[in-house]
């Protein structure tokens, strides 16, 4: 057979792409629940991580576990402050609000759409929000666990999709970074709320942390992206500040 | 040549990295840690049998004129597979985030699209199929060697198990960065030119 013909190579090339297009469906539909499930596990880890729980060496059963345990109540909250809905917390069916990037485009007023922003709260009354942006290669996104006084930083997590090994990517593997959050007081109703700054926090500034040196566009956009989740939680956290002086007025 | 041969030869004396000089870039890139390198090894191994494998069963239909284009194509599909089967195994979950792009670039790994022009296209498919796995078994072994060392010397640990104590070993971070991974091939490639084969040397 001519296998140079031009018809023969046409409806060669095309049953070439049509078989891969076909297995390559068939494995992302099969393999889907397995990825999704990891996932799921490696955001709840971030989480905990942010709360200051070690997670270093759990399986994802275990993390799971974990969270079950140390999880009070979860929600969704609109750009008012007002609770949306309930999300579940139950050991075999925990809820997790995805769609962070649409929800980001939504606050940035971009389009996007509202997926609702969520809040976790753990036991022992520590709320743990999410934060996205952009860094320089690609998106950048983190928990902040906040202590029950509403503006105390317990913690924070932070992750990328490809910020520059060595230099961007510390914000996530650099536990210096992090720990310079713990402690840290959000200042709500200033601009910022919280700062990166480049050069160095000056001592004192109760709501500002180093920035990395030689990854100042990371640290930008790391501190665009806490900004500006912090400005959509605001009235949610004004709420729980409010209602923490009046019961204290009431003593 | 033996099947025998076929399979064993890459390995160590046509080592792919150290005689044929291909598949230096991603050497350099994921041999930072023990575990990235493991996986890396085993999925160039994966795919390069399979795609000579593939190959070399599709070898006496292929219009000649698409010749790259399908090779490309099929590559691309295995490719594609092992990624989605790193993501869905907890295990490997973190490592193929770890590696991220460089499992996608084993697409223009020069080593598998190298052995189906040079041997699938022109054998049967078992042949092929030892051929490709003794070449990416070749590239693995370097690999391992050169992130055996990195991570030894610049993180203090093996599998991210500690063993040179940071209390008494301050890590070299120069070990980390790429060119270290540069200099250390250089330096397999001058052993095994030393004692291996010395017909490589230059007379």
């Amino acid at each position: 057979m001519n296998t140079n013909g031009n018809i023969y190579t046409i409806v060669y090339t095309a049953v070439i792409v049509v078989v891969v297009a076909g297995i390559l469906a068939a494995a992302a539909t099969f393999l889907k629940p397995a990825q999704q499930a990891n996932i799921k596990a490696e955001t709840i880890s971030q989480m905990l991580q942010a709360a200051q729980f070690e997670t270093a060496g759990m399986n994802n059963v275990q993390k799971l576990d974990k969270y079950a345990g140390e999880i009070d109540r979860a929600f969704t909250i609109d750009a008012r402050g007002a609770k949306v809905k309930d999300l579940n917390v139950s050991r075999n069916n925990i809820e997790l609000v995805d769609g962070l990037k649409a929800q980001n485009y939504a606050l940035a007023g971009k389009g996007g759409y509202s997926v609702g922003l969520p809040v976790y709260i753990l036991k022992d009354g520590v709320t743990v929000i999410p934060c996205y942006g952009a860094g320089l290669w690609g998106p950048v996104w983190g928990y902040l666990a906040i202590e029950p006084d509403g503006c105390t930083i317990k913690g924070a997590y932070f992750d990328h999709e490809s910020e520059t090994a060595g230099l961007g990517a510390r914000i996530k593997d650099d536990a210096a970074f992090r720990s310079q959050f713990v402690g840290k007081k959000i200042a709500w109703g200033q601009e910022p709320r919280f700062d990166i700054i480049k050069g160095g926090a000056p001592s004192g500034q109760q709501n500002a942390i180093d920035a990395i040196t030689g990854a100042t566009m990371t640290s930008n956009g790391l501190k665009g992206a806490i900004n500006n989740w912090l400005k959509a939680y605001e009235p949610y956290f004004n709420g729980i500040i409010a209602a923490k002086t009046a019961e204290e007025e009431k003593k | 040549m033996t099947l025998k041969e076929t399979f064993l030869n890459p390995i160590l004396k046509g080592n792919p990295i150290t005689v044929l000089v291909l598949g230096i870039c991603s050497s350099l890139a994921v041999t930072v840690t023990l575990k990235g390198a493991l996986v890396m090894a085993l999925s160039v191994t994966v795919v390069c049998g399979l795609s000579s494998l593939v190959m070399s069963l599709l070898r006496k239909g292929i219009p000649n004129r698409v010749r790259i284009i399908v090779q490309l194509v099929v590559v691309a599909l295995l490719v594609i597979l092992v990624d989605q089967i790193l993501k869905s195994i907890e295990v490997t979950f973190p490592i193929d985030k770890q590696l991220s792009v460089y499992i996608g670039l084993i697409i223009t790994n020069c080593i598998v699209m190298g052995r189906i022009e040079a041997f699938a296209l022109g054998n049967n498919p078992f042949a092929s199929l030892l051929d490709g796995l003794g070449n990416g078994l070749g590239y693995g072994l370097i690999l391992i060697v050169v992130a055996f060392f990195r991570e030894l010397l610049g993180s203090g640990t093996l599998f991210g198990i500690t063993v040179l104590s940071p209390e008494w070993y301050t890590p070299n971070n120069l070990v980390i960065l790429p060119p270290f991974a540069l200099i250390l091939i250089g330096c397999i490639i001058w052993i095994h030119r030393g004692v291996i084969d010395k017909d490589l040397q230059e007379k």
